[in-house]
């Protein structure tokens, strides 16, 4: 009985304590980067180290009330699932399928924070190539031009595989597609989800009557998912 | 399997993002309550139908923060006996009206000022109409039990009764309210359990919240949505589901709408930015700690049917 009541009354800051160590850690350990924009890094490891703080606190002062005897021992309800829940975020990483998350999702794309069209054309990332194509859609003024970029393969269901990126502007839940058409090597089979890094040129390609420009490689590499794979 | 994978990214991405907003709301309810205990001045604010949301909306500018820090606010607020028009105020227009908020709106729509007149707008005839219709339902049917009882221990005797109210004297004349003898002020260290044990309490019902929302944004693909964005009335229903799905913050909601605001009638697009703030999936569950489930269904419906009517008034003007 005295155990259960030590228990009971320790879960309150135990819990705060795990909370404000899952806010922390999942920052600290670069998993945010997989699920919030980077803006929001610091709000969350504040967040953390806030709850921390209140935890501990609340630790000292249920040891100074213990030796008063005047310990509480409520808890909210559903307390246990909180624990479960910061437990399974702990032990289960996010692994999400950027291709499954893209498939239901049109590409309508945000303007750019800040316009980057000066740059040179193979500096240009995928999200500014697509942004660049949609504000200049004349596609002779591209053709030629030498692309380097990277993404994740995208294949939305009756239609060919695309490379693309995810944009955020809060979080996964608000995460947009933006995809260039690629003219894939003959017998390379594009596999959803995988990540690639292609160099090649900008084409010209006929699709449903009128010109566009579709990315033709010369080069294709497999690489493994970019620690920030994002873009705001 | 990869989709689950998805859907408990989301989730995950939904909580982490809501939780600092979550504890700064209870930090300033725990702030407000140490600071000010009795809060004398918050029961001294106008009772007027159409002056207390508007005094309640405008408090939002105190707290800049979304949806989810606002309710354990409103919650100390109407706990604390301010009246119901403004604590509600405050629930549902703060959200939209504080300077994050509009600076983000603004933001994302440099070229459309209409909207930027029109959101806060919006919010303050959504929270008018919605503290008035509640009024109607009487405290008792409206407010969650917990909160019902707390706010009555603020009310005078006359105003409540003794059985009511749970303590007092029979027969004795309503007690004066006046503030505590600071000798008997609340101590940090209560105040520091009240809070955390709020913020785990609320915290039940955000993952429940998230949970909900990432399940139906991962089974429910948005291009459906979209797909009926130039019909005027269907797409202000859409983009009012939409809202309700995505349960982003208030505070980032203008940017999301950026994506596919070209898509989409006017009056969708500030359908989506009124409904939101007000209510979404994720905030299904917190509503429960101010609200009892008829008073909840009651707003979401309300709250629906005006953002429609308002969205299908600006696609008649601007069509």
């Amino acid at each position: 009985m005295t155990l259960r009541l030590r228990w009971s009354s320790l879960s309150l800051p135990l819990l705060l304590l795990l909370w404000g160590w899952v806010m922390v850690w999942s920052t600290a350990s670069g998993r945010l980067d997989l699920l919030l924009r980077s803006v929001y890094h610091p709000v969350v490891a504040v967040g953390g180290g806030l709850l921390i703080l209140i935890g501990l606190l609340q630790l000292r002062l249920l040891l100074r009330r213990k030796r008063a005897g005047q310990v509480s021992q409520t808890l909210p309800r559903g307390w246990w699932l909180t624990a479960l829940v910061a437990l399974a975020i702990i032990v289960f990483p996010p692994q999400p399928s950027f291709n499954d998350l893209a498939s239901s999702r049109p590409s309508s794309l945000p303007e750019a924070p800040r316009l980057a069209f000066v740059l040179p054309p193979e500096q240009r990332t995928l999200t500014e190539w697509v942004r660049l194509l949609r504000t200049q859609p004349d596609p002779s003024l591209h053709a030629g031009a030498p692309v380097s970029i990277s993404g994740f393969v995208l294949k939305r269901p009756g239609e060919p595989a695309q490379l693309a990126r995810l944009m955020v502007r809060c979080c996964l839940a608000d995460a947009t597609p933006s995809g260039l058409p690629v003219l894939w090597p003959e017998g390379f089979d594009p596999k959803p989800d995988t990540w690639l890094e292609v160099k090649g040129k900008m084409v010209t390609q006929e699709h449903d009557g009128a010109l566009r420009n579709v990315l033709e490689p010369s080069s294709l590499k497999v690489i493994p998912r970019p620690d920030r794979p994002l873009e705001p | 399997m990869a989709r689950l994978a998805t859907a408990w990214a989301i989730f995950q991405g939904l909580l982490l993002e809501s939780l600092p907003f979550l504890l700064l709301g209870v930090t300033i309810a725990a702030l407000a309550r140490w600071l000010v205990p009795q809060a004398a001045w918050v029961r001294r604010l106008p009772r007027h139908p159409l002056l207390a949301p508007v005094v309640g909306a405008l408090l939002g500018f105190a707290l800049p923060a979304c949806e989810c820090g606002n309710v354990p606010v409103a919650r100390r607020l109407l706990a604390s006996g301010a009246p119901l028009g403004t604590g509600f105020g405050f629930l549902f227009a703060a959200p939209v009206l504080n300077p994050i908020v509009l600076a983000s709106t603004w933001a994302a729509f440099p070229d459309q000022p209409w909207l930027l007149f029109a959101r806060p707008l919006g919010a303050f005839v959504i929270a008018i109409a919605l503290s008035a219709l509640l009024g109607l339902m009487g405290e008792r049917a409206l407010l969650e039990p917990a909160l019902l009882e707390e706010r009555r221990l603020t009310q005078p005797l006359a105003e409540v009764g003794l059985l009511e109210r749970g303590s007092g004297v029979l027969g004795a004349a309503p007690i004066p309210i006046s503030p505590r003898p600071s000798s008997q002020s609340i101590s940090l260290s209560d105040v520091l359990l009240h809070s955390g044990r709020e913020f785990l309490g609320l915290l039940v019902l955000l993952v429940l919240g998230c949970a909900l929302a990432a399940a139906v944004q991962s089974w429910l693909p948005r291009a459906w949505l979209l797909a009926v964005g130039s019909a005027p009335t269907l797409s202000v229903l859409a983009l009012m589901l939409l809202a309700l799905v995505v349960s982003v913050c208030s505070s980032v909601d203008a940017f999301l709408a950026l994506g596919f605001a070209a898509q989409v009638t006017p009056g969708a697009l500030l359908a989506f930015l009124l409904l939101g703030p007000v209510v979404d999936l994720k905030l299904a569950g917190l509503f429960t700690v101010l609200l009892r489930p008829k008073a909840i269904a009651v707003t979401a419906l309300a709250a629906s049917l005006l953002v429609l009517l308002i969205g299908q008034w600006v696609n008649l003007v601007q069509l």
